[in-house]
């Protein structure tokens, strides 16, 4: 008889992600993911002003603020056949790759890495051996034995307590916990130093944008910064150099910590290559434009089905006619009213809720379809479809990735096992360094057409008075975004957005077919079934964020039981 | 850095979750403060609400909270010890760090504000699109008195505006396109 768990963790007044396995044999044999709260914050936007949009899109979540601001305004401007004028494309891209990064290195430290990092084997560990090791696995000079003890210090001190503050509820001690003392420090010293490195990387965002978590300078054409190289307040050189400092320390710590952290953590868990897989359909949309059309990207898109990488098909635009036909909506698991997958452009988000369900409804989160089928998104999408298609700077560091694993673990992965879970991180670390490569390019871009004399950072957008449609994507940090967009009488009619975590967090659709996370955890192996460790390693590698997924309220009735604060 | 932080925490978009974000514009545009005070609308941080309180000598924020023991606008104070009582939980995604975890960071960094201070009001409708209940706006004077005392018991100048300005709630259906106006 399985036995079912369910990861709940109730923490935030916004939607959260809700997990239920069935076990059998210490193996996953079903899995169900879901939302515990209701989307339909895209209602709020009917009736408005598109133009005003994308200040609304931004307030969807408050980690992913600026992917719903570019997506919604590339949207319009997709609508409305709107050109970008060069500057703005590369403010923005700056913008995209900063908010990517601080997400990136977030998202493995803060949020993931306590999946493989048992922190209270530190106190064990011999810091002078962990600096030892870390010079034969990077130039990072940050990995002295002071630093390494410094490190030591902080946990010490916080076990010594009696309590274990920011470590209370993990799961320390489980048999599927495997590093030593010395690596266990030495990331755990990268957890601290991270948290420097994230705040660099939003003062990017912070100085481009003008505030964070909300930015302030975009708008419907292009951006609202002024340009003068002579000026403190404008975006001038004494800005630009202080983004290029920036942008160098956080690439040098991704290329030189993160990169090398995660192929350390894949190299002492090779199993977890086999582990994960899941659906291996996969969808990325080619974003970072080159030109003013939108016709040339630095990063590729396109679609993978069924794991053939030889059959890749590209993306040749962001809004490709291919993307915008194929995708829909189904929420036959969904808590919505409806019985056919609707396109978003005529997508309805009427609530039907009836509880959890396990054959039934039990998710707030539509079932994104492309073509009809479920499709992986996030870094590992981007990755394959990349290198399939023989895209050099994702080759680079695929092919670093795979030698530096191999150099320290001895196992040499090829990229059918990055169709895993610790592929997925490692498609993560290699985007991640992509990305820190790129933000000098777009600046040095930047500067360059600065230079020529182009100061124009806007088109002004003029609403026809007949229907018009648009679509704004941004391959985000979790994946494609897409923002779709109905305008008449210079009023929205209709919006949707279909988020990263929505295709990944998808419910089963009518074909019966599971969502990719749902698919991920299928035949995982548990150490210990009440301690499901190995189920939140896969969870955690797809980088779940559902606040946008979706929203608000309990429609039963039930207040809301747990305060973010209490 | 300021060493005060006046910070507003919610989603402008879900009804009585937008308390925060508007003490904050009612302060604005109500009082003057010290040079050494930011007021900021921080949305629905998750864990980059570290970097914003660490290092400062005083944090005061703004919330709505969620209740069942007590009525819809009850104003709820908390200070630093109560927050650092909770316990975190399994990180499932990057919403699940809240407050308590961002300050127990902030603590293990030995860079945690000497005073941290929550005042909320019990929220009672969540809707998407809706402005603030009754309830918790009449709450908002409670709210702002107890801002203002706290920071008089700090020893920061908190002084009401003789013509105050009008406050920008620019997501409420009042003033639909206040903001953007001037990006067109």
């Amino acid at each position: 008889m399985a036995k079912r768990i369910t990861i709940d963790p109730i923490t935030r007044i916004e939607g959260h992600l809700r997990i239920d396995v069935e076990v059998e044999n210490n193996a996953v044999s079903n899995a169900w993911a879901s939302c515990t709260m209701w989307r339909g914050i895209e209602k709020i936007l009917r009736g408005r002003d598109p133009r005003d949009a994308w200040l609304f899109t931004q307030r969807f979540c408050g980690v992913c603020t600026t992917v719903h601001a570019m997506a919604s305004v590339r949207s319009v401007e997709d609508a409305l056949k709107l050109e970008i004028p060069l500057n703005a494309q590369y403010i923005r891209n700056l913008i995209l790759i900063a908010h990517a990064l601080h997400d990136h290195i977030v998202h493995f430290y803060q949020l993931s890495a306590l999946d493989w990092v048992d922190v209270l084997q530190i106190p064990k560990a011999d810091p002078g051996a962990a600096s030892k090791l870390a010079e034969t696995l990077s130039p990072w000079t940050g990995n002295s034995r002071n630093e390494l003890k410094a490190a030591q210090d902080r946990v010490n001190a916080v076990a010594n307590s009696g309590q274990l503050g920011i470590f209370a509820n993990g799961y320390w001690g489980h048999p599927a916990m495997r590093l030593s003392p010395e690596v266990n420090l030495l990331a755990f010293s990268h957890y601290i130093q991270a948290l420097e490195y994230q705040r660099k990387a939003l003062q990017v965002v912070g100085i481009l944008g003008s505030k964070t978590p909300h930015i302030q300078n975009l708008t419907v054409g292009g951006v609202a910064n002024a340009i003068d190289l002579d000026s403190q307040a404008a975006l001038g050189m004494e800005k630009l150099e202080m983004i290029r400092t920036l942008l160098a320390e956080v690439a040098q710590f991704v290329q030189q910590v993160y990169f090398v952290d995660v192929c350390a953590v894949a190299a002492m868990y090779p199993e977890w290559f086999k582990i994960g897989s899941g659906v291996k359909n996969y969808l990325a949309v080619p974003d970072l434009p080159l030109d003013s059309r939108g016709s040339a990207y630095d990063l590729p898109g396109g679609y993978i089905r069924n794991a053939d990488l030889a059959g890749v098909k590209g993306f040749q635009t962001a809004a490709d006619p291919i993307f915008r036909q194929s995708v829909t909506e189904d929420v036959v698991h969904a808590y919505y009213q409806g019985e056919k997958p609707l396109h978003p452009w005529v997508g309805e988000t009427e609530p039907a809720f009836t509880g959890w369900e396990s054959e039934q409804k039990y998710s707030w989160v539509k079932a994104p379809r492309f073509n009809g089928e479920p499709m992986q998104v996030g870094p590992l999408a981007q990755v394959l479809i990349g290198y399939s298609q023989g895209h050099a700077l994702t080759r680079k560091y695929t092919d670093l990735a795979i030698e530096k694993v191999a150099a320290i673990g001895g196992v040499r992965a090829t990229p059918a096992a990055l169709h895993s879970t610790l592929g997925r991180h490692a498609a993560r670390a290699i985007r991640a360094c992509m990305l820190a490569e790129l933000a000098q390019k777009h600046w040095q871009l930047l500067v360059d057409n600065i230079a020529k004399g182009d100061y124009t950072v806007h088109n002004k957008p003029v609403l026809p008075s007949h229907e018009v449609q648009g679509v704004g994507t941004h391959e985000a940090p979790r994946g494609t975004l897409s923002h779709w967009i109905v305008i008449k009488d210079e009023k929205i009619k209709n919006y949707q957005a279909v988020v990263p975590s929505t295709w990944n967090a998808s419910p089963r659709d009518h074909a019966g077919a599971h969502g990719p996370y749902e698919a991920s955890l299928l035949n995982t192996p548990l150490a210990r079934p009440e301690e499901p460790l190995e189920v939140l390693r896969t969870v955690h590698s797809f980088d779940p964020c559902m606040a946008c997924a979706c929203h608000a309220f309990d429609p039963s009735g039930r207040k809301i039981t747990t305060a973010k604060i209490l | 850095m300021k060493s005060i932080l006046i910070g507003g925490m919610g989603n402008v978009l879900l009804g009585d979750d937008a308390v925060g974000p508007y003490v904050i514009q009612l302060l604005e545009s109500q009082y003057t403060f010290g040079d050494d005070v930011e007021l900021a609308d921080l949305g629905t941080p998750a864990l980059d609400l570290t970097h914003r309180i660490a290092g400062r000598r005083a944090v005061i924020l703004v919330d709505c909270i969620a209740s069942e023991d007590h009525p819809p606008g009850t104003v709820l104070i908390y200070d630093k010890s109560d927050l650092l009582t909770a316990i975190p939980t399994q990180r499932l995604d990057p919403h699940s760090p809240a407050l308590s975890e961002c300050l127990l960071t902030a603590e293990m960094l030995g860079a945690s504000p000497e005073q941290v201070l929550l005042v909320g009001a019990v929220g009672e409708s969540f809707e998407p699109g809706q402005s603030l209940s009754l309830a918790v706006r009449e709450s908002l004077g409670k709210i702002t008195s107890a801002i203002v005392g706290e920071l008089k018991r700090l020893g920061i100048p908190a002084e009401r505006r003789h013509l105050p300005a009008e406050p920008v709630f620019w997501w409420t259906d009042d003033a639909p396109a206040a903001v953007s106006a001037d990006h067109r």
